[in-house]
């Protein structure tokens, strides 16, 4: 035995054993991407890399042998330097996407493509499981969503994007028409939280928390759960049934709910603290904004959030005919097409912009169209007129578009002297909503009039005490935005019940350059959006517009997904030793030494765009199965792994033994999954026993919600009995 | 009378052979046969002709029009038929300043005659080794200093020794000739003008280390000398030097050529063995050192020609001859191939401990043109370039190497104020960045990064910071990458930052190229002082982009000018400037 120490440990090691297999025989991880036991040691990664006191040079641990007193380093700074550069160079020349594009651009970080590729294959069950890993609401968020995941959606670009917001919809329904889904819970923590206010931020911090083992109660002021999702969006688009019944689960799963308490009359937000172990403020921002125009404060003034919660209590104001609503979101959207469903005749929506620039989601301002809705572009309200009190007209400046402002959208700017008087009834303001401070004074608010909270952990300025959503920082926004809070909110709130240091560092992913990708091989295949109510039906009904997909309609919609995300992102090598240092790879960009391509054929995909040339899959297929169905072609930085020849796999002597794509560190080579579409999934990895020819062989099995995914060859005999993954599953029953 | 006509790759480009023919249908009444290279490169072709009492009388720059009175003055012996092309006293010092031990049979001998060999006592020294043991032979090569030509300037001994004590019958000894720093071409003189000095000293190092096997590796771009080479073995093993119980002595060793085909990786010592092996050219790691595990995982070791070339006179000479001369560090001589902005181009082989002045002015000659020397780049891609201002550097592996350069396998690249260091920093690199193998990540992508930011810094498109990060991405590089192409890629990029700094500054901040190289950078104007309207730009500008009346001044459209420096090259009066 040879002794020496490792990081100022000392141990022992079989003499004639590296330096790498030292370390891992005492739990000291380095980190390698092109050592495998199976194959010859080959030293390219250079990770591997250690510091020997008296060795001027940096050792590759895989193959430097133990040495008797050696004293080696694995983590020094010229190591980690080592390890750092040469993973931003790896990085540099890696051609992908660890996460699809649309789950990066939602908010709550909801796994789009996941869902939409279980969706694709008909697993609803795991569909919705996925979902509600980050949204306890998707039924309700899959109707009312302005998608920013669709925003991102590279489908885009080839003609429109997926339908991720009714395809979660969809999913939903069908959960919510079933045995719902419940969600495992933790062992109880005895830790008590209360949660203020009752919308999609405190319901989906509640759940988690729920989830995680701690006893959740949720105080309301209203007499039901649900906030803005309740009292701020229209029963045509979001019916209070679906929601009542998203909430009934959530109930279900353990939190306790109580309404008709409001913070500031019943109780305080230190009171709760005194009987909790923890408190999160989610008061949301129920007042709506002023435009600082004269005459807003005459009757037959409404602001728009105001207006909505009125019409959905069974209190609609009398608008008359002629009505005008100011503003471009989608609660001016609300607002107009509230108003032509209340029976106004003349209902205008003002907007200071066009079009072009509306912040609405564009279906909806479509719809409102269609059902009669008049757009009243480049104007903007200087002043509300009224007589006895009661508003009869506004005057309007025409605007002309500007140079772009800040947000990239062209300034509107007024045209001089040029104005337009407007005969109303009434008039909707849908410009914001926003806190209503009074009702947290205990706690302090920034410069905006907001609660100011920690953007990482969620905090306030008293210890114990969060704060998430509409109420906090930069104020009101969308509902979505609110429950990725919450979900990051419910994971700081369950690190300090427990005294445990939380991780807020933005992990590194891979991401494609999005110029440089190239859909011209992408057949075009229109965007299917369910089948809505025709409008002369629906301008006169408060129904839901949309009917939802069919499942033969979703199935289609979800099988139009590009597949960006990476297959191998849950058990990615190469992306966990991106993540352990801290690492800039933009710092290098350049070109990228292949195209993305993908090469497949029944069992592999192939696609050198994400090679890292760490040659397991070359060395494997000769030196393990002696087979040579792939090697090394060209040099430098274009150097490429391919078939013999460049003949496509399916030509060479390759047998499917699938060695290569279990070796392979990243996703250049991926095995299929017995799916139709394939989904990136956190599958679950058993080895077992099969019989082949009466004789016992091994097989990974891979799984995902009970389903089998991959059944992989994983000794000698089953790797050498070219069988096809088919004949495989079929012996595994 | 006879004519020696220098054949070496260099004299036959130059049109030797046409010469040759010229002179054979003259039909001359002596005998005309060929040697190797000389290493006058600037003045081939060249022609030598003795007399009876064997002076020579050497002819340059001949070309197959000169066959008629080279004919008449070796039938008449009137120098004056020649008179123009007798070399200058001047240009023969390049010869006689030197002092070859490497290449003392080259341009002298018949390369393809074992006979002239011999009669230059051949095969002497080998007789002589096979009469001592193995072991007394390595002491002699240790007592001379002689350490490896190829570039790393390892103790030969000391590999030699390490394959002779390494356990196991069979055993290999290689010489690398897979010559592939641009601009160096020492070795393949050493072949293709003597080719049995390197059987010879092939031979006693298998005889050192106990191999039974020499192989040599030469590149498949070295076809005259693969084609002497394989005609030296074959005389060798008729003459009964290679085969079976040589010289009687019970040594037996067998001799193969393996010819590369191209990968200056392959020059590597791992790489150049898994090459042999008929794997993709790609180094081993180390260790295993060859002398443990090398070519079919036998014990083999593996040196360069040049080191081979000077074995055989080490043993007739003894190891204290050739450690004379030389530094306390450095022993013997060293080969280099100068080339560049210099006046007399061509191989040198002088003892170590001489200055770079001695190379570059006093036997090169100095700068071709008027502009002063800048800088020279010693070792190729792998080396660096050491400036002016350090002329007076001794030739010794230490003192070069703490210039930031390297001996290297001798490439000598002489440059002045002309060159963008910037440019030539790139040059190199986008050199080895092709040439990497692949394997490993600081090589394959580091070196193409690196090549990206000084494309960017020479087009105009540098950045703030990017020297920094050349630096850092540079000794991350030679830290981290696996083989020795890796290891010293970075050495130009950091030599030239050293060492000049303010020329990548100029490119990054000003956007400028000092030297006026880089076209990107540069703009060409007509001095209206200077120009004399001769309308010469304008007729030779390809694109047109030149106006003006004649004998009145000229003007550039520099919207139209693609900056190809044709006007620049063709006035006649200095009057277009580069800015």
């Amino acid at each position: 035995m040879i002794n020496l120490t490792i990081n100022g440990k000392k141990i022992t090691a079989p003499e004639g054993s590296t330096i790498l297999e030292a370390a891992r025989a005492n739990g000291i991880d380095i980190p390698t991407l092109c050592y495998d036991k199976a194959v010859e040691i080959y030293g390219a990664c250079g990770l591997c890399v250690v510091e020997a006191e008296g060795i001027p040079k940096l050792l590759r641990s895989c193959s430097a042998k133990v040495m008797e007193g050696m004293a080696v380093h694995t983590e020094s700074e010229r190591v980690v330097q080592s390890r750092k550069i040469a993973m931003e160079l790896l990085m540099s020349a890696h051609d992908g996407d660890c996460v699809a594009p649309c789950q990066l651009n939602c908010p709550a970080r909801t796994d789009c493509q996941g869902y939409v590729g279980l969706i694709a294959n008909g697993e609803y069950d795991a569909a919705i499981k996925l979902i509600k890993n980050k949204i306890p609401l998707p039924a309700s968020i899959g109707r009312v969503c302005p998608h920013p995941c669709e925003k991102a959606c590279r489908r885009k670009n080839v003609e429109e994007p997926i339908n991720i917001a009714q395809l979660k919809a969809f999913a939903a329904d069908i959960d919510l028409n079933n045995e719902s889904y419940l969600p495992d819970l933790m062992v109880r923590s005895g830790k008590k939280v209360a949660v203020i206010g009752g919308g999609p931020a405190g319901l989906t911090a509640a759940y988690y928390l729920n989830i995680m083992g701690h006893s959740v109660t949720v105080y309301d002021m209203m007499d039901k759960m649900g906030g803005m999702l309740r009292y701020g969006i229209p029963q045509y688009r979001l019916p209070k049934e679906v929601l009542d019944k998203e909430i009934s689960i959530i109930e279900k799963s353990g939190v306790k709910l109580v309404n008709n308490v409001k913070l500031g009359r019943d109780f305080t937000i230190n009171s709760l603290k005194e009987e909790n172990d923890a408190v999160i403020v989610a008061v949301g921002a129920w007042q709506s904004s002023s435009m600082r125009t004269p005459g807003e404060e005459l009757n037959g003034v409404y602001g728009g959030i105001d207006f909505l919660r009125a019409v959905i209590q069974g209190n609609a104001p009398d608008i008359g005919e002629k009505v005008v609503i100011c503003g471009g979101g989608n609660t001016a959207m609300d607002a107009c097409r509230t108003a032509v469903r209340l029976g106004a005749k003349e209902v205008y929506v003002v907007y200071r912009r066009t079009r072009n620039e509306m912040p609405a989601d564009k279906l909806e301002i479509d719809e409102a169209e269609e059902e009669g809705v008049i757009y009243k572009f480049l104007t903007n309200p200087i002043s509300f007129n009224g007589e006895d009190g009661r508003v009869r007209s506004i005057t309007l400046q025409i605007m002309e578009l500007g140079e772009p402002d800040a947000s990239g959208r062209r300034r509107p700017v007024p045209v001089e002297g040029k104005t337009e008087e407007l005969e109303v009834d009434s008039v909707i303001l849908a410009i914001g909503q926003k806190l209503v401070q009074g009702d947290v004074s205990e706690l302090k608010l920034n410069e905006r009039g907001n609660i100011e909270a920690d953007t990482d952990f969620f905090t306030t300025d008293i210890d114990g005490v969060f704060a998430i959503g509409d109420a906090t920082n930069r104020g009101a926004s969308i509902a979505i935005e609110a429950i990725g809070e919450a979900d990051r909110c419910a994971k700081a709130v369950d690190a300090y019940l427990n005294d445990q240091p939380l991780d807020t560092r933005v992990p590194y992913i891979s991401k494609r350059d999005e110029k440089t990708i190239d859909y011209s091989d992408r057949e075009k295949c229109d965007r299917i959006n369910p089948k809505v109510l025709p409008a002369e039906v629906r301008n006169k009904s408060f129904d839901e517009v949309s009917l939802g997909f069919t499942e033969e309609e979703a199935k289609a919609e979800a099988s139009r997904c590009l597949e960006c995300g990476c297959r191998e992102y849950y058990k990615c090598k190469l992306l966990k030793v991106a993540q352990r240092y801290d690492i800039d790879p933009d710092r290098f960009k350049g070109e990228m030494p292949q195209k993305y391509t993908r090469d497949e054929n029944a069992f592999i995909e192939r696609n050198t765009a994400k090679c890292i040339l760490c040659g397991l899959c070359v060395r494997s297929c000769r030196e393990v199965m002696d087979i040579h169905a792939i090697g090394l072609m060209g040099r430098g930085f274009k150097t490429d792994i391919s078939p013999a020849f460049a003949l496509p796999l399916d030509q060479t002597k390759c047998n499917n033994c699938g060695l290569c794509v279990q070796l392979c560190p990243t996703g250049a080579l991926t095995e299929k999954a017995n799916l139709v579409k394939q989904v990136p999934l956190c599958e679950e990895f058993v080895r077992q026993q099969i019989e082949i020819n009466g004789e016992k062989a091994s097989v990974l099995v891979s799984r995902y919600n009970g389903k089998v995914l991959r059944v992989i060859p994983d000794d000698e005999l089953s790797r050498s009995m070219q069988l096809s993954r088919e004949e495989l599953l079929e012996m595994l029953d | 009378m006879r004519i020696v006509i220098g054949q070496g790759s260099c004299g036959i480009a130059a049109g030797a052979e046409k010469i040759r023919k010229a002179l054979t249908e003259q039909s001359i009444g002596c005998d005309i046969s060929i040697t190797g290279c000389i290493g006058m490169c600037w003045l081939e072709p060249i022609v030598d002709i003795y007399d009876d009492d064997n002076a020579l009388t050497r002819l340059v720059r001949v070309s197959e029009n000169d066959a008629q009175a080279v004919a008449e003055y070796v039938e008449t012996g009137d120098k004056s038929k020649v008179e123009k092309l007798i070399v200058t006293d001047e240009d023969s010092q390049f010869l006689s300043k030197q002092t070859r031990i490497a290449l003392r049979n080259c341009g002298i001998i018949n390369p393809e005659l074992i006979e002239e060999y011999t009669e230059k006592g051949g095969y002497t020294a080998l007789k002589k080794a096979l009469g001592m043991t193995p072991e007394e032979v390595i002491e002699i090569i240790k007592t001379s200093g002689l350490a490896g030509r190829g570039g790393a300037g390892f103790p030969t001994w000391f590999k030699w020794n390490a394959a002779r004590q390494s356990a196991g019958e069979e055993k290999y000894l290689i010489c690398n000739a897979d010559e592939g720093d641009p601009g160096a071409f020492m070795d393949r003189a050493v072949i293709e003008s003597d080719p049995h000095n390197l059987i010879e000293g092939m031979l006693i190092g298998a005889y050192a280390i106990g191999a039974k096997h020499a192989v040599v590796y030469v590149r498949a771009e070295y076809p005259l000398a693969i084609k002497r080479l394989k005609n030296a073995i074959r005389q060798a093993t008729e003459n009964g030097v290679i085969g079976e119980d040589i010289f009687g002595s019970g040594f037996s060793c067998d001799f193969t050529i393996k010819a590369g085909a191209g990968a200056f990786v392959c020059g590597e010592e791992t790489a150049l063995i898994e090459s042999l092996e008929g794997h993709r050219g790609m180094p081993r790691l180390k260790p295993p050192f060859p002398a443990q595990s090398g070519f079919w995982r036998k014990p083999s070791n593996i040196n360069n020609v040049e080191t081979f070339a000077n074995v055989a006179w080490i043993i007739n000479n003894g190891g204290e001859a050739f450690a004379a001369m030389g530094t306390e560090g450095s022993k013997g001589t060293k080969v280099f191939a100068v080339t560049g902005k210099v006046k007399r181009s061509g191989l040198v082989e002088i003892p170590m401990g001489k200055t770079l002045r001695d190379v570059i002015f006093d036997i090169g000659g100095g700068m071709k043109t008027d502009k002063p020397f800048k800088a020279v780049q010693m070792g190729g891609p792998s080396g660096g370039c050491i400036p002016a201002s350090l002329i007076d550097t001794v030739i010794d592996y230490k003192a070069l190497g703490a210039t930031g350069a390297i001996m290297g396998s001798g490439g000598m690249v002489v440059m002045d104020e002309s060159t963008c260091m910037v440019g030539m920093a790139k040059f190199f690199l986008d050199f080895t960045a092709k040439e990497s193998c692949g394997k490993c990540i600081h090589c394959r992508i580091g070196t193409k990064r690196m090549l990206e930011m000084l494309e960017r810094i020479t087009k105009g498109e540098g950045r703030e910071g990017d020297i920094e990060l050349l630096e850092e991405l540079c000794y991350s590089i030679k830290d981290g990458a696996l083989c020795g192409l890796g290891q010293t890629a970075p050495n130009p990029v950091l030599t030239t930052i050293k060492y000049f700094r303010n020329e990548y500054e100029a490119h990054i901040k000003d956007k400028k190229c000092p030297a006026g190289e880089c076209s990107d950078l540069i703009e060409y104007k007509i001095a209206a002082d200077k120009c004399r309207g001769c309308t010469l730009c304008a007729r030779n500008c390809p694109v047109g982009a030149i106006g003006g009346t004649v004998k009145q001044p000229h003007v550039i459209d520099t919207t139209k000018c693609i900056k190809c420096g044709k006007c620049y090259t063709v006035c006649k009066f200095g009057a277009v400037v580069k800015e």
